[in-house]
């Protein structure tokens, strides 16, 4: 088990590697000093700028020391964006906005579709059933970005208008958060993003089912005398952890693209706002350290699913 | 149930065999909804089991034998698999057929059991060995969790396999193929049912492993007294531990009979082709007189389509001796005249006599002697 | 190897499900909209940005308040105005400048002015009125209105009276422009995009998958090692910084961008795919067989393996396909889009604006344009993967 995890964390550390590497090189396409300054500066300012930077060192060297800084997790360089503000400093204010959000939706998304693709599965082939696959195709077919206009015009305007108090913000983040601040500005963004996830969601986890149900062992477990809820919640539900997990592993980087989206709707400071502002900007220290860091977010997301597979699959685990 | 199980086998064993069938199956049809209509894969299929015996179910891949125990046990695909309404299986007069799911819940695994053709994906690949054995056992018995792994290790013990303390702890796929079907029947056996059904129980396995599992199964059925219901297409194993057969065709069954009847006087033309068409063990190196092999009879023609069968015979398309007869009316399942609980589908039965001769007139040579001496242990009764 | 596609069984079935047929005609149903915009210039990108009348008219010749009347009249006034101000009646009598509705040419400049002096003096004094939307007091006067720009500007006639009222269909947006030709405009963006990146990520991604999984060795663990690096960068933070490449250079203002991005992100699905189902295949009897006999492993591949992936393909393209329907919408959002011109995402994203006031034609339009192909391909490619490959999950 333990030599498992390892050889997985060794297997992505050459990813993650690459990844600094394409990203690095990606953005050094064009000069970023200049992108940043225009054409309106003179070639001393560029040359400060970029010397300031490390950017006029050979790539070899620039690569190995922002590695270092990827591994002691110091990003000390000032915006340029945000005078006076380290990236360091941007990142740590960014992710309490982006977790509230991104946590809460991953958790409610997951555990509904499942519930939701079971049931459908239980009913498979009949109404129910049919019903749920239609009105899961349907909702997977409308632009993400439609759910939130329309949700912010119905959840916010018109739900607070009807109801004659404010229930959602139209927008924004507390200044202090507490449960009921929460409500008021992240639970929309959440519900939105719930909605948008669930389509696609209980479609797959209903396949899980539909496909671990024609399973011979279901039939051994039926032979047994077992229960419908016994061989459901049992007997397919430890199977289809695998897929699950991979599944909801799967959905994270989706939920962090998302909450991109949510995070500038709603004019929540989080990490993928301010990515989003810093690429506007041609905040070059900003956008190569929250790449960085969204990437090394996503191989930690990656051996976290190879080690709950081992939890879950004594086929791995024991290999 | 509530005394121990150890008592009740004990009980159990002491009782005189009862009299009727212990499984009477009564115009059993089952049918399909599928994507272009239904189609019906048993149609009025009658036999009886008595306790204690063996009966073999043999015939052509898609006949319907897998589907005729399904239904008995009644574990056919919900909402696409039916059961007719004219259909009766009473097991202990009581009909099972219609029986609501939590009643039959209680019968399943505990009165009549089932092992499957794959023992490679038949267990579930996410739990113990001794959590799935102990799952039947918490389903059919008082016993508590000590009593319950006591039950397990010796059951693992009863079908051999070696450190049963260590296997309750291992998952499947930590075992053999041959290892995960004793596995099975163990899981099959452990609350004492009165029925075992098994579905083409070593097809999976190779050959050496066959036969132990085969000596394992008799040697239990022996110890247990249960009764067994044997698919399989090895009539070489029919012949060995059967005590009757049921042959069918095309979703029906077209003839049943004692195992020696079936083997030495076959009386359907389909039994005897299907008979010729084995190859036989005891002769595999007997050469034939121009020094080659005897070539291996196959029945020529194909199964029918169960969405377009013939209005008369099933087996008409295929039988040599067809006559007008034959394509206007199907025949009935019944005595004719043999007696001993033969009873064959057919307008014109293969009659008694020389089947050497007989065959030999119809045929040319071949070799059903060689499956007469197959089937030794019908022949001591006989004597 | 297409005629061996549409001969095998899976074919049969596809065709057999009249839902999925269904989809298909759909979805060459936009296409050739997508194909006559293209070829034939029938809506101009010029057309999709000019005003064609008052901002927020509502679609379907919808019941209009008196002042959104006023404002509508109010700006053919200015037009004839302006026309009249030049001594240009040209450019307004040609339709150049707004299409069918054209300045008649019965009447001079005078009687041009006079006219237009007179409606704008109605329409001062019908917007004096207290609630004047709500009166049906100065309901005569906004007639008398309508009826002056009607006399200005004659309603078209036999073609251009169809595309005026294609034009003004589903009413116009908040700077005026017709929401209908925007809409179909962007079906030619739509697919434009969906096309060259579909393509693109299918046929490398399954070429280098085929050859990773059929090679093996040193190309087998290049391509994982690239694919896996490529997937384990968030789909959405890979799309940023490519925009980030792009900005501000020659090609910022084209599609170009786009294609990049989704090409780059989109191959690693098809990539993995083929790989995997291509080293099943070559573990067939038959690619083994022809192995032995001493065919030339390029030639197995390519007579064998990549036809027996080619429904792998298709559904990839298709689901591709939506990606990057889906994926454009949200980069416009961001900004990081289509720059030029409109599209479907440029569209809703301007919407929002509309959304708050209450007007729901552009984004009901871009919405269900954009939904009705996005489900055509769902149902495609459910319907491919349930008759070639109805084991997947
Ligand atoms: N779930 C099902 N839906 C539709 N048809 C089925 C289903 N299960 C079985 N059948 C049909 O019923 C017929 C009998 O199948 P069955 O599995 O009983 O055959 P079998 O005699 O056990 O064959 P084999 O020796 O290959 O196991 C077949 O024609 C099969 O196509
Ligand atoms: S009934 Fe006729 S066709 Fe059928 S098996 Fe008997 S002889 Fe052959
Ligand atoms: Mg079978």
């Amino acid at each position: 088990m333990w030599v498992y995890i390892l050889r997985r964390i060794l297997y992505n550390i050459p990813v993650y590697l690459g990844i600094l590497l394409l990203v690095m090189l990606a953005l050094r396409t064009k000069d970023p000093v200049w992108a940043f300054l225009g054409k309106r500066k003179s070639v001393a300012d560029h040359d400060a700028l970029e010397h300031k930077l490390g950017l006029d060192r050979a790539f070899a060297v620039q690569y190995v020391l922002f590695v270092g800084d990827v591994v002691t997790l110091s990003f000390d360089q000032e915006s340029w964006g945000q005078p006076g503000k380290t990236a360091n400093e941007l990142l740590g204010d960014a992710i309490v906005p982006s977790l509230v959000i991104t946590a809460p939706a991953l958790l409610l998304s997951s555990l509904i579709s499942i519930c939701v693709g079971l049931i459908s599965s239980f009913y498979r082939g009949r109404t129910p059933d049919r019903v749920l696959v239609i009105l899961a195709v349907l909702g997977m077919s409308i632009s993400f970005l439609v759910y939130i206009i329309l949700g912010q015009y119905f959840g916010a305007f018109i739900l607070n208008d009807k109801v004659g108090h404010r229930i959602f913000a139209v927008e924004g983040y507390p200044d202090s958060l507490t449960p009921f601040t929460w409500w008021t500005y992240c639970m929309l963004p959440v519900a939105i993003s719930v909605i948008v996830t669930m389509g696609y969601d209980t479609r797959f986890y209903r396949a899980v089912m539909v496909e671990e149900g024609t399973r011979d062992y279901i039939t051994t477990a039926r032979a047994k005398g077992a229960s419908k809820s016994k061989i459901m919640f049992v007997h397919m539900l430890k199977n289809a952890m695998i897929p699950i997990i991979t599944r909801v592993m799967i959905t994270l980087p989706f939920l962090i693209g998302g909450s991109i989206l949510l995070e500038m709707y709603f004019g929540i400071p989080g990490m993928g706002r301010r990515l989003i502002l810093a690429i506007r900007d041609n905040d070059f220290p900003v956008i190569q350290a929250f790449t960085a860091v969204f990437a090394g977010l996503y191989i930690i997301t990656n051996i976290l699913t190879d080690v709950l597979y081992a939890l879950v699959d004594p086929r791995v685990r024991l290999s | 149930m509530s005394e121990p199980t150890a008592t009740r086998t004990e009980s159990r064993r002491n009782l005189p065999p009862p009299a009727g069938p212990i499984l009477k199956v009564r115009h059993l049809t089952t049918s399909f909804r599928t994507d272009d209509g239904i189609v019906t894969a048993v149609d009025d299929v009658s036999f009886d089991v008595f306790a204690g015996e063996t009966v073999g179910i043999v015939g052509e891949s898609g006949c319907g034998k897998t589907v005729t125990v399904k239904s008995i046990m009644r574990l056919l695909p919900e909402f696409t698999g039916i059961i007719g309404p004219k259909s009766e299986i009473l097991f202990e007069d009581q009909n099972i057929a219609t029986l609501d799911e939590s009643s039959m819940r209680k019968i399943r695994g505990d009165r009549i059991a089932m092992i499957f053709q794959e023992p490679m994906t038949s267990l579930n690949p996410v739990f113990r060995i001794g959590w799935q054995i102990d799952e039947a056992l918490k389903y059919h018995t008082d016993l508590d969790s000590a009593g319950r792994r006591a039950r397990a290790i010796e059951m693992l013990e009863l079908v051999q396999i070696p450190n049963p303390e260590k296997r309750i702890r291992e998952y499947p796929h930590q075992l053999s193929g041959g290892m995960r079907q004793r596995v099975m029947i163990a899981m099959a056996l452990c609350c004492e049912p009165d029925i075992l059904v098994a579905d083409e129980p070593t097809t999976a396995l190779d050959v050496t492993i066959q036969a132990q599992i085969l000596r394992l199964m008799d040697e239990l059925k022996k110890k247990l007294g249960t009764a067994t219901m044997l698919i399989t297409h090895d009539l070489g194993v029919v012949a060995q531990v059967c005590d009757r057969v049921i042959v069918m065709y095309a979703g029906r069954v077209i003839e049943e009979g004692p195992v020696h009847d079936i083997f030495h006087r076959p009386q359907h033309p389909y039994t005897r082709a299907l008979l010729q068409s084995i190859p036989k063990g005891g002769e595999r190196s007997r050469k034939g007189a121009d020094g080659k092999r005897p070539r291996l009879p196959a029945i020529p023609g194909i199964v029918p389509s169960l969405r377009e069968l013939p209005d008369g015979c099933r087996f008409q398309d295929r039988c040599q001796f067809k006559e007008q007869r034959c394509v206007d009316e199907e025949p009935q399942l019944i005595d004719h005249g043999r007696g001993e609980g033969s009873e064959v589908r057919c307008h014109i039965p293969l009659t008694d006599g020389d089947p050497r001769a007989e065959r030999a007139a119809i045929v040319g040579a071949g070799g059903l002697g060689d499956v007469a001496g197959a089937t030794g242990k019908s022949e001591e009764d006989d004597v | 190897m297409v005629a061996r596609f549409f001969r095998s069984r899976g074919a049969r079935k596809f065709m057999a499900n009249r839902l999925a047929v269904a989809a298909f005609l759909v979805i060459a149903g936009y296409l050739l909209v997508a194909g006559l915009v293209w070829f034939t210039g029938i809506i101009t990108l010029e057309e999709t940005l000019g005003r064609i009348g008052a901002s927020y008219q509502p679609g379907l010749w919808g019941a209009q308040r008196s002042g959104k009347r006023i404002e509508d009249a109010t700006f053919w006034f200015e037009v004839a105005q302006n026309a009249a101000d030049r001594g240009d009646f040209e450019t307004a009598r040609g339709g150049v400048a707004f299409y069918e509705r054209r300045l008649t040419g019965e009447l001079d400049a005078d009687e041009i002015k006079a006219r237009v002096a007179r409606g704008i003096a109605l329409a001062k004094e019908v917007l004096v009125v207290e609630g004047f939307d709500e009166s049906a007091s100065v309901l005569p006067k906004v007639d008398e209105i309508d009826a002056i720009v009607v006399e200005l500007f004659p309603h078209p006639e036999g073609w251009d009276a169809f595309m005026y009222g294609a034009r003004h269909v589903l009413g116009t947006d908040r700077q005026g422009r017709s929401i209908s030709f925007r809409a179909i405009y962007s079906i030619k963006v739509a697919v434009q995009v969906g096309v060259v990146t579909a393509l693109f990520a299918v046929l490398f991604g399954s070429f280098v998958g085929a050859a990773a999984a059929f090679f093996g060795g040193w190309i087998d663990h290049a391509v994982i090692w690239l694919y896996s690096t490529f997937s384990s960068i968030p789909y959405l933070v890979l799309l940023s910084v490519l925009v980030y490449m792009f900005n501000d250079t020659s090609v910022d203002k084209t599609l170009i961008p786009l294609y990049v991005a989704f090409g780059l992100t989109f191959w690693v699905g098809p990539c993995r795919v083929i790989r995997g189902e291509t080293l099943k295949i070559k573990e067939l009897e038959y690619i083994q067989a022809a192995t032995a006999i001493g065919f030339s492993r390029t030639y197995i591949l390519i007579k064998h393996v990549i036809p027996n992936t080619a429904h792998l393909m298709f559904i990839n393209a298709s689901l591709l396909f939506i990606g990057a329907i889906k994926g454009e919408v949200i980069l416009s959002f961001l900004g990081l889009g289509v720059k030029s011109g409109p599209s479907w995402g440029i569209m809703i994203s301007q919407s929002k604006a509309e959304v708050v006031s209450g007007f729901f034609w552009q984004i009901g339009t871009a919405t269900v344009l954009m939904f009705v192909l996005v489900l055509a391909f769902n149902i495609l490619s459910d319907a491919l993967q349930d008759a070639f490959d109805p084991k997947h999950v």
